[in-house]
Parts: structure tokens; sequence; C-alpha cells
């Protein structure tokens, strides 16, 4: 995409559709908006068929919202319900087959930088912890060992949320599912651990409990991805229906989970912390 | 018929804090106003999950958001 392909043609306003209207006039495309100005402007992703309360769908809200260049973004998501809000933004989603998302991701944005050499356009994967960890951890894993630069986002509810609420690997040890019954009987695997050791350059861990720090994470995964490898970010999403929290508890348990195991988290690379030192202390001189 | 949230605006123009807002999973549902410094609530799009009940009652203690139970023309 890009800018000139988001505006639309003067003396065409009135035959587009109103949302997409709104999405020109106050949306986020060609800005630099705040995550704190959520609910002041028309966002990205638009109504989606999630269940109620899920905070997966909540982190996708914040994602398109904390994008550095919506415009120039494009999103991959794979079989699993992240895709079912990803799918319904204004920013280009390519659907990867189960699996395959960082293969895909990585063709792509080799692709992209062949094609517009001048220009900065952002990869971001987002699947869950059946996508990236389990069925492709192969190909996540290959993605990272080849420091292919983009972002790779999993958005763990530790289940397999479409097809019943079988375990994943992800699920923690002893966690008991419908179709688990005897309950999990080995540990959650360490992601990020594995991330750190596969190449990445900017690895975090995060539960949705403050959005300011979950865009400010996006942004850095974003920025670095650019510049210098493989970023992985690992969100704790609960999945409300097949874990049975009530909706309205969903955030009371991931400011719990945030207590246990899912503490905020950053690591990344001694170039990678210079570089964002770098950009911090431009922004303070603009400031002053 | 189903629940949805629903403002009640006195009481949240007293704040100016739109930690609601920041909280819904929905896109473009729970709004705030601006030059009125209240939060409003899209019914059509609410799917009644009140977590934002939750962050305005529970977490802050402000009880300005309520569910309640609507029922649409068709």
């Amino acid at each position: 995409m890009g800018l000139e392909y988001v505006r639309i043609s003067p003396g065409f306003e009135k035959y587009m559709p109103k949302d997409y209207v709104d999405l020109v006039q106050y949306g986020q495309f060609g800005k630099q908006i705040d995550v704190q100005q959520l609910g002041q402007f028309k966002e990205l992703v638009e109504e989606h068929p999630m269940c109620a309360g899920c905070f997966m769908a909540y982190f996708v809200r914040v994602f398109y919202a904390a994008l550095p260049n919506p415009e120039d973004t494009i999103v991959i998501g794979t079989a699993g319900c992240a895709r079912l809000a990803l799918s319904q933004a204004a920013v280009p989603f390519i659907y990867g087959n189960y699996g395959d998302t960082n293969a895909v991701a990585s063709g792509l944005k080799r692709a992209l930088s062949i094609r517009f050499p001048d220009k900065t356009k952002d990869v971001v994967v987002i699947a869950g912890d059946g996508g990236l960890i389990d069925i492709g951890f192969g190909m996540t894993m290959h993605s990272w060992f080849r420091r292919e630069k983009f972002t790779t986002i999993m958005v763990d509810n530790e289940v397999y949320g479409n097809t019943g609420g079988q375990e994943s690997g992800m699920s923690p040890k002893g966690v008991q599912l419908k179709m688990a019954p005897k309950g999990k009987q080995f540990d959650k695997i360490n992601a990020v651990e594995l991330a750190k050791t596969a190449g990445c350059v900017y690895v975090a861990k995060l539960s949705p409990t403050n959005p300011k720090r979950i865009a400010k994470t996006i942004k850095r995964a974003i920025l670095a991805a650019r510049h210098f490898g493989p970023t992985f970010i690992h969100a704790y999403t609960s999945c409300n229906i097949e874990y049975s929290i009530p909706t309205e508890k969903v955030l009371e348990d991931a400011r719990k989970r945030e207590k246990q195991d899912f503490a905020f988290y950053e690591w990344m690379t001694d170039e990678v912390k210079e570089f964002f030192e770098e950009i911090e202390k431009k922004t303070e001189e603009v400031k002053a | 018929m189903y629940y949805v949230a629903d403002v009640n605006e006195t009481d949240c123009a007293k704040y100016n804090c739109k930690q609601c807002v920041l909280f819904c999973p929905e896109p473009n549902t729970l709004m705030y106003h601006d030059s009125r410094h209240v939060a409003w609530v899209n019914y059509s799009r609410c799917k009644g999950c009140a977590i934002c009940v939750y962050v305005c009652s529970d977490l802050l203690k402000r009880n300005c958001i309520q569910m309640v139970m609507v029922t649409t023309g068709d």
C-alpha cells in the first residue's frame, strides 16, 4: 500500500463507504497517534467476530493502534483465533497456511525490500501458540536462524481454542482442558529463551494489562526488525471460553498471571539498545 | 434482548480518566467524547463483556458504568 493508495481521489468522497471516509479523515493513516488516544479516533480494525471479552481481540486492537506505519505494513496470520480480528482491519492481511506464516513472511520481506528499496515496509506475523510454536515450529525457528528482518508476535492463549480445547505446547503443566482430560503432562515451552537462542535481536514477554507498555513494546519490536533482525513478542491473551474465565474477570486474570509467570520481560542485543537510546535522545531533544 | 454497557454521563464527567476506553476489546465501541469528557457506548457494537465495569467499579471504585438490558427493533 502506501499513503497515496489510502487517500480518496477528489470528488469520490460521497461514493465511498462511510467507514472508509471516516478512516481516512479521522483514522491514523499518516499520523503518529498515541495509544492513549484510543476511543478518540477511527481505529484501523473494525467489528470482528471474536468472542465477547476476548483479550486476544483486545491485544489486536492495541496492536493496530501501535503500528508505527500502518500504511506500509503487511500483517500475516494463520488459522486460529487472532485471524478473525486481524482480517477485519484496513491493513493488508495475508492468511498463511497453518504453520508456514514465518516462511511466507520471509519471502514477502525479501521481495518487498527488492521491489521498494527506497521505502520501509514492515512485515508482522501474528499467530497463536499453535501456529508458531506447535505446528509452525520448524519454520518459525528457521526464519529466526536465517535472521529474517520481520516481527513475530505470539498471541498465546495456551489452548487450541477454535477446535474444542486441545492442549498445546504452551499450555501450563497440569492444566485440564476439554480435550485433555488427564491434564497436561509436560511443561510450558519457554518460547522467550528459544527466541533468544535462535538469534532474535529483541524479545519481549508481556501480559496485556498496560496499553501504553504494549504499544511501546510493539513499536520497538517493529523498529528493531527494520534494521537488525528478527524480533519476537510473547503475549498472554487468555481464552476465556476454554479456561472458563467469566468475561468481566478477564483483565483480573491477566493481572494475576502478570504477577505469576507473565511479568513484563524485555531483552535486546547491545546494538539494538544503543539504537533505542539514540532514538530516545533525539525525541527528547525535539521536545526540548 | 441482550446486555450492553451504559455510561452514567453525569458521574463519568466528574473524572477525566478514560481508562475503560483503553481496556475495551471491541474497536470503535466504547468511545471518548473529546469536548464533554465522557465515555459513551455504541450499543449496536457492544458485546456485553463488562470488562469496562470491572475497570470502572472494581479497579477505580468510580461506579460510572452499568450493564443494562436492551431490546433491538428487529
